[in-house]
Order: C-alpha cells, then sequence, then structure tokens
C-alpha cells in the first residue's frame, strides 16, 4: 500500500509499504477513507520529538471503514464506518475505568523512553514516535486499530466523513480541555491558538454553557473561522495587548477559564520571542512556552488553566509564583478522545458540532508532503491538510 | 573497508548504544527531566522489590501466578496485595540471590506482560508493522536500539 512516511527532519516522503496486520485478538484494520495533518505532527516532522525513525508512517486522526476484525473483536464488524481515536487505550486498566484513557498502563508497548523522561508513560499513539508505541500511523491506504472495541466509534449516518475525521482528536482534544478545565454556565473562556483543536475547545465552551468565549490568534483566515464557524469572539496578539484586553472585557477580573492550544513550538513577537528561539536552538529548554505564560498571567484568581498543546519536557520562565499566589489549577493530558467521543458523534449528528470547515485543503495522500509544507507555512490559508488515501 | 559496510558496522554499534543509552536514561537526575526509581546501588536494585498495580481481585493472583512471572521459577520473590482505593491488586517481585541488569529487565518486562495478560488478556504487540525505507544510519540505528529495550526499561 501507499503511505506517508517521516524520513528526515523536514522531510515527508510517499512510499509503498507492506500491508497491515491483525496482530491481536482485539485489533481491527481499518481502510482509510480520511486522515488529516496536525499541529502537533510538527514537531514530530521538525525533530523537536526525537524519537522517529526514518520510514515511520505519520498520521493519528483518521476516519475510515472496518475490513477485517480480530478474534477478540465484539461490537464493531467489517462494514463499520469509524472514526478511531488518536491515543490507544486498553479499556480494562484502572485508568481506563476512570475514562482517563491517554494514560492506559497497556496501550504503550514502549514505555521504557517515557518513564526515563516523565516518570510514568502514557498510553500509545497512532503515527506518533517510538517514545509512545511506534505504531505505525493513517497515513497510509490501511491502518491497524489496536483495541478497537475501545477506541473506534461508529459514525451516526448523519455525519459526514469530514466532520467526523475531526472527531479523532481536535473535537476531542478540545473539549477535553473545556470540559476537565470545569468550564460552567455563565463562565468567561479565552483559547490560545485558533488552530483545529483551539477552535474545538472555544465551541466545546459554547456548548458546556459559557457566555463569552474568546480565541487569541495572529492569523486572519483562522480568525475569520472562528467568527464564522464557531460563534466566538476573537483577539489579534498582533494589533491587541492580549492581557490588557482580556481584563477589559472580564470587568478586569480575567477569563474563568484559560486553555492553551498551542504547544512547544508557540510563535511570538518581540524580544520574548527571540530568547525562547535562542534557548530551544541551543536546547536549554525543549519547548517555547509564550501561550502559557500568557495563559497563567490572564487567568483570574482560582481560576483554571488547560494545556492541550503538546509539550516534550522543559521550559523557562514558567510563572510558577502567579500560578501559586493566584490560586490557579493548572491541568494539561494527551486526549482521552474514548470519554467524549459519544457526546460529541451526538452533537455532530443535530449539527451543533461543524468541523467540516477545518478541511481548507483536500488532496490525495500522493500530496502529502506538499500539504505538510503548506500546513506548515500556513500557506493559502492552510488550516488542515485533509489527505484521501 | 567499503563505505556501505562502515555505516552498517556504525549503525550496529549505534544500536547498542541507543539501548545503552535508553538504559542510562534511567539513571539520569536533571532538574525537570528523570525520575528513575533504580539509583540504588546495585546490590539494593537487585533486592527491591519491582511492583505493578492490576485492576484485578489480588485472589485471582494469589491463586493462580501469571505466566510470565512462573517463567523465572524458585529465583523470585513474588508478593500480592490489595491496592487502596479500588485499584485492584499490587503485584510486586524481586530477585532472592544476585542478579544483573538484564536481569532486573527482563523482571521488569515480565511484570507489565502479567498486568497485560490478567487485565486485557493478551500483551499488546507492535512488530511487524508498516513502514518505508530505513535507511542504516547510526541514528536510526540508535532509535531502534532504545525500541528495542523499552520493554524492558523504565521506572519499575
Amino acid at each position: 500500500m501507499r503511505a506517508a512516511t517521516w524520513t528526515g527532519v523536514n522531510e515527508v516522503s510517499v512510499e509503498t509499504v507492506p500491508d497491515p496486520t491483525i496482530l491481536n485478538d482485539h485489533d481491527v484494520i481499518v481502510q482509510v477513507r480520511q486522515t488529516t495533518s496536525c499541529g502537533s505532527d510538527l514537531h514530530l516532522i521538525g525533530g523537536y520529538i526525537p524519537f522517529m525513525r526514518a520510514g515511520d508512517v505519520l498520521g493519528h486522526e483518521f476516519m475510515g471503514e472496518v475490513v477485517e476484525v480480530g478474534k477478540g473483536v465484539r461490537e464493531r464488524k467489517v462494514g463499520d464506518r469509524v472514526v478511531v481515536n488518536s491515543f490507544i487505550a486498553c479499556g480494562h486498566c484502572w485508568y481506563c475505568s476512570q475514562e482517563l484513557y491517554s494514560l492506559c498502563d497497556n496501550g504503550n508497548p514502549d514505555p521504557g523512553i517515557t518513564e526515563g523522561l516523565w516518570g510514568q508513560s502514557p498510553g500509545g499513539c497512532f503515527g506518533y514516535s517510538h517514545a509512545v508505541g511506534g505504531f505505525a500511523g493513517s497515513h497510509a491506504e490501511y491502518v491497524r486499530v489496536p483495541y478497537a472495541d475501545v477506541g473506534a466509534f461508529v459514525i451516526p449516518e448523519e455525519v459526514s466523513d469530514t466532520r467526523a475525521l475531526f472527531g479523532s482528536d481536535a473535537v476531542a482534544t478540545g473539549w477535553m480541555g473545556a470540559e476537565l478545565a470545569g468550564t460552567k454556565p455563565g463562565d468567561v473562556v479565552a483559547v490560545w491558538g485558533a488552530g483545529g483543536v483551539g477552535q474545538m475547545a472555544a465551541r466545546a465552551a459554547m456548548l458546556l454553557g459559557a457566555e463569552r468565549v474568546y480565541v487569541i490568534d495572529r492569523l486572519p483566515e483562522r480568525l475569520a473561522q472562528v467568527r464564522q464557524h464557531v460563534g466566538a469572539e476573537v483577539i489579534d496578539y498582533m494589533t491587541t495587548d492580549v492581557l490588557a484586553e482580556l481584563r477589559e472585557v472580564t470587568g478586569g477580573r480575567g477569563p474563568d477559564v484559560c486553555i492553551e492550544a498551542v504547544g512547544m513550538e508557540a510563535h511570538s513577537s518581540g524580544s520574548a520571542g527571540v530568547y525562547d528561539q535562542v534557548k530551544q536552538q541551543l536546547r536549554l529548554q525543549t519547548d517555547r512556552p509564550t501561550a502559557l505564560r500568557e495563559a497563567i498571567l490572564a487567568c483570574r484568581k482560582g481560576g483554571s488553566v488547560f494545556v492541550l498543546g503538546v509539550f516534550a519536557a522543559a521550559v523557562d520562565k514558567f510563572p510558577l509564583g502567579a500560578l501559586m499566589n493566584k490560586g490557579l489549577t493548572v491541568r494539561g493530558a494527551q486526549v482521552h478522545g474514548q470519554r467524549f467521543m459519544p457526546r460529541i458523534l451526538e452533537h455532530m449528528a443535530r449539527g451543533e458540532l461543524v468541523t467540516e470547515h477545518l478541511a481548507t485543503h483536500v488532496m490525495s495522500l500522493e500530496e502529502a508532503p506538499k500539504g505538510y509544507q503548506m500546513f506548515k507555512d500556513k500557506e493559502d490559508g492552510c488550516v488542515r491538510a485533509v489527505f484521501l488515501p | 573497508m567499503p563505505l556501505p559496510k562502515i555505516v552498517s558496522r556504525a549503525a550496529g554499534l549505534a544500536g547498542g548504544a541507543g539501548g545503552k543509552a535508553l538504559e542510562q536514561l534511567q539513571h539520569l537526575r536533571l532538574p525537570g527531566v528523570g525520575q528513575s526509581s533504580v539509583t540504588d546501588d546495585p546490590r539494593t536494585a537487585a533486592r527491591r522489590w519491582r511492583a505493578v498495580t492490576v485492576l484485578t481481585d489480588p485472589a485471582q493472583l494469589e491463586a493462580a501466578r501469571p505466566a510470565p512471572l512462573v517463567a523465572f521459577g524458585e529465583r523470585l520473590e513474588v508478593r500480592v496485595t490489595p491496592a487502596p482505593g479500588g485499584r485492584g491488586a499490587e503485584l510486586a517481585a524481586r530477585f532472592r540471590g544476585p542478579v544483573t541488569e538484564d536481569e532486573i529487565g527482563d523482571l521488569r518486562a515480565a511484570l507489565r506482560e502479567a498486568k497485560a495478560l490478567v487485565e486485557v488478556g493478551e500483551v499488546l504487540r507492535v512488530d511487524p508493522q508498516p513502514h518505508g525505507h530505513r535507511p542504516a544510519t547510526p541514528g536510526g540505528a540508535a532509535i531502534e536500539g532504545m525500541a528495542a529495550e523499552a520493554p524492558k526499561q523504565g521506572v519499575l
């Protein structure tokens, strides 16, 4: 089959690779219909997460049709149209029993790498390096899905392929941030980042009852999408002092909930941006936490900050004093998608969660290298490059 | 020596180095990075109980010791205790006599496999799986070495 692979720092190729096979009784094989680039892929492709092997198949956000099932699979069957959560979880360990699926104890066959870094290992993830299992990704004609009864969800008829596609990660991650940050009716919520995850975090906050939601970014086409498709208000950080603006629009309090949906390669202007770039390039910090710092500083006293963007290790100038003295709750996670997917699909079916607009550039799998370049450079207003194998 | 052979030999060495590097990572204690529980001296490390928490009735583990631990025979002491807060059972094991770092690695892998077998009924596999061309480079071999060693490493 054909697949898009990582072949070196800032290199993506399309190659002929072997087809996947059932390896465990709880596996299914999915014929991929749609698979999308994700901002977190750029950390892998750029070499910021140095656990990729040349030839690894990329992709972790996808939907398709079940074409083969393992003998232990009970809920899924051949012919099911499914969306698959990007994190791989067994459904049987204590973490899964607590619906903390991305922390699954049995989903990562290579736990030694992340245990050495972080003290514990998260679950596995499709196409996201050998640090989280080394599983082949979804930018391919077929993908093996372990623990399919837990991670693959049948898509309601009313939901289009493209709408369902983003349930795999962007919507589930955004929903998780809004819900686990404790968003409740009447809250003011601010979201840093107007990519797919940030937009969906904003939409989820609105569906959870937030009274006002602000999304912060600098790219006009993304801010326009937020206004048109999400219905939230926007702040352009290139032209507006974000902290002052948020204070003004919240009566001086600051947002109740702040959601960071940017991650380790945050863009920033001015001296702070240069400082973070230099420290990261010199490996004196692994991640650039610009948006996270601002979220902590902006948040109201006693408020809640959720870290959705992917970070790898250590950051500099972390405002711990603000966090402690303002009594903030800070939480983060990779996506516990299995927890939220049933509700997300219901909202999608009712038309309350739309995602089709995120697929700004739909192309064949053969064009994946071009798609990733456009996505990285944000060329032609690219929000997501979606590949059709 | 021809260049391809040199690269191939370097890659082989790097593979071993990758596994070794991962082993060393477990001992790394930089601010904010490195959380190993195996910084003990070898004698103490050999006697430390290594444990996983299994979401099951402790009686089940008492009644039938999981196969991956049975394989060690009488060389292991095994302890099962109820885990607090409804988390199931704490399954711990340690060697009765002196052991090597490799043997401790085998025990880590066996405990993880035992947990998966009891909780899920099978151990998740990842190979063989689709991948593209993998040139024989030292960097690539180091990643493969790390991945191969990863089931035996970690904080257990």
